[in-house]
């Protein structure tokens, strides 16, 4: 009641009041109880700031305006507030004399300058307003809200590429927002709408490049490789190590998680998934010292599928750029991924074929890298004999293996009971 | 038993695996195991078959890798093998 009589009082002495009454009565009737502490609650607030509406930030008409700005920021504002709360009392009077004591009898002033400036935004801005200054009120929100002061900025393209092109000319990572604002000149941009939308900026930008980065560093592993395989496939002893434990296809841990959404797009740019699992292979290769070969073929396996999902774990760091088994030439070139699939190709064809193609000559395989797209049935024979003569050798890929009940199940669903058969 | 069951099951894994760096299809590598190998196809087919359940993504791109290929084989054939006469022609071949 504090409120509503000076608030009467106030509006009786402006012009605009017919409207103001209404909106009074209106507030009135939301401002339930000012006789708590809790002021704030009860203020409806948008009435306040209705007059802010999308395109300016202040009240231009309103002399009260800087006063009221200052009282606006959520920091000073619960103070300012409860200040002016306390003061409202004493202050009846001067409510109704003058207006302008804007910070002593913020409410009613604030009221009173907001229906002035848009009586009829009252009623209808309500709603925004009150989102946007409870929310402002309670703990700095962000401008999402109309009624607030910080006014909604539309980031159309144009704009965005304005602002992009400020922040490059300052530079990422010493764009200062007041600079870009500047460097943009647009009156109706704010020193914060900048600074929020150069934070999401950031992340994007981090983000796109961090994925960049990762594909680039693969091809570019595999690029190495493709290269460097056929002059190992002829000299290492055993062709096979190429082809080194894997970590196999991307595992879904957490730290994949980003790196999984690469593979996807990878993907499309015409290479086989396979090349990156295989990439993952060769860096791989580097580090860890092959397995022993072990001559029964019972202990392997169990063994294998832990030491492999050991180093499951271990890829996803290795999938940074930069990590010492990667061979420092992947920092080179943020390559963009169009270029890829057709250099890319024939390396991978070539690294296989020197791997598994015992009998086939390196240097011609390198040279001639698709030839292989159809395999002959001696490097195919050789690999087959590899796996079967060799079964402590890696998975070439490292698929995740199927269930072994699954493959029994399903086996005897169509008639094989039970596995190795007797007879082929 | 079932360590033997696994163990062969790993075995045809790690051939089908082999098959798939050479890019071959499913009927493709049914035939070679069973040519090569002495491995039933309906054994190849159903390792192949839980295989791509256990590592969809995986075989998508390669079945989307392989229809690429097989579009653009026939093209990059013919410049592998002007290469190739080009290559002969220019220096000797080191074979």
């Amino acid at each position: 009641m504090l409120a509503v009589s000076p608030l009467r009082n106030n509006t009786s002495k402006d012009d605009d009041e017919g409207e103001m009454e209404s909106t009074f009565t209106i507030s009135s009737d939301e401002f339930p109880d000012f006789a708590d502490g809790n002021l704030l609650e009860s203020i409806d607030f948008d009435d306040l700031f209705l007059s802010i509406d999308v395109d300016g930030d202040v009240l231009p008409d309103l002399e009260l305006d800087p006063e009221i700005l200052a009282v606006l920021p959520p920091a000073g504002e619960e103070s300012e507030m409860n200040a002016s709360g306390e003061k409202t009392e004493e202050s009846d009077n001067q409510r109704k004399d003058e207006e302008e004591n804007k910070v002593s009898t913020s409410k009613g002033d604030e009221e009173t300058v907001s229906k002035r400036e848009e009586p009829k935004a009252v009623k209808t801005g309500s709603k925004d307003g009150d989102k946007g200054r409870k929310s402002s009120i309670k703990g700095k929100s962000n401008n999402n809200n109309q009624g607030t002061r910080k006014v909604k900025v539309d980031w159309t393209p144009e704009l965005h590429r304005r602002f992009v092109q400020a922040v490059e000319q300052l530079g990422v990572d010493k764009a200062v927002p007041s600079r870009i604002l500047e460097l943009m000149g647009i009156d109706c941009l704010t020193r914060h709408n900048i600074a929020s939308h150069l934070q999401k900026y950031r992340s994007h930008r981090k983000h796109l490049l961090a994925r960049e980065a990762e594909a680039a560093s693969w091809i570019h592993r595999r690029q190495i490789y493709g290269s460097a395989t056929p002059v190992g496939g002829g000299g290492k002893r055993d062709v096979n190590h190429w082809l080194p434990p894997t970590m196999g296809f991307p595992p879904s841990a957490s730290p994949m998680h980003h790196q999984n959404h690469l593979f996807r797009p990878l993907h499309v740019w015409g290479h086989p998934t396979m090349d990156q699992s295989l990439m993952h292979l060769w860096p791989k290769h580097l580090a860890p010292p092959p397995p022993p070969p072990r001559p029964a073929w019972g202990p392997p396996p169990p063994a294998d599928p832990s030491f492999w999902h050991h180093q499951h774990h271990r890829v996803p760091n290795g999938q940074t750029p930069g990590t010492p088994c990667f061979p420092p030439p992947l920092t080179a070139a943020p390559t963009r991924f169009g270029a890829v699939p057709v250099p890319g190709i024939p390396p991978h064809h070539a690294m296989y074929k020197a791997d598994t193609g015992i009998g086939v000559p390196a240097s011609q395989l390198r040279r001639h890298p698709l030839v292989d797209l159809h395999p002959s049935k001696e490097s195919i024979d050789a690999a087959i004999g590899d796996v079967l003569s060799k079964p402590w050798l890696p998975l070439p890929i490292g698929l995740k293996p199927p269930s072994t009940d699954g493959v029994l199940v399903e086996l005897q669903r169509q008639g094989v009971p039970k596995i190795p058969p007797s007879c082929a | 038993m079932g360590d033997s069951s696994t163990s062969y099951i790993h075995m045809v894994q790690h051939l089908i695996e082999k098959c798939l760096i050479f890019n071959m299809t499913k009927e493709e590598c049914m035939e070679a195991l069973s040519k090569h190998a002495n491995i039933k196809p309906v054994i190849t087919s159903t390792v192949w078959n839980e295989l791509e359940k256990e590592n969809k993504e995986f075989f998508e791109a390669y079945a989307q890798s392989q229809s690429k290929q097989d579009r653009m084989s026939e093209e990059e054939t013919s410049r592998m093998i002007q290469k190739m006469i080009s290559d002969t022609s220019s220096k000797d071949p080191d074979e």
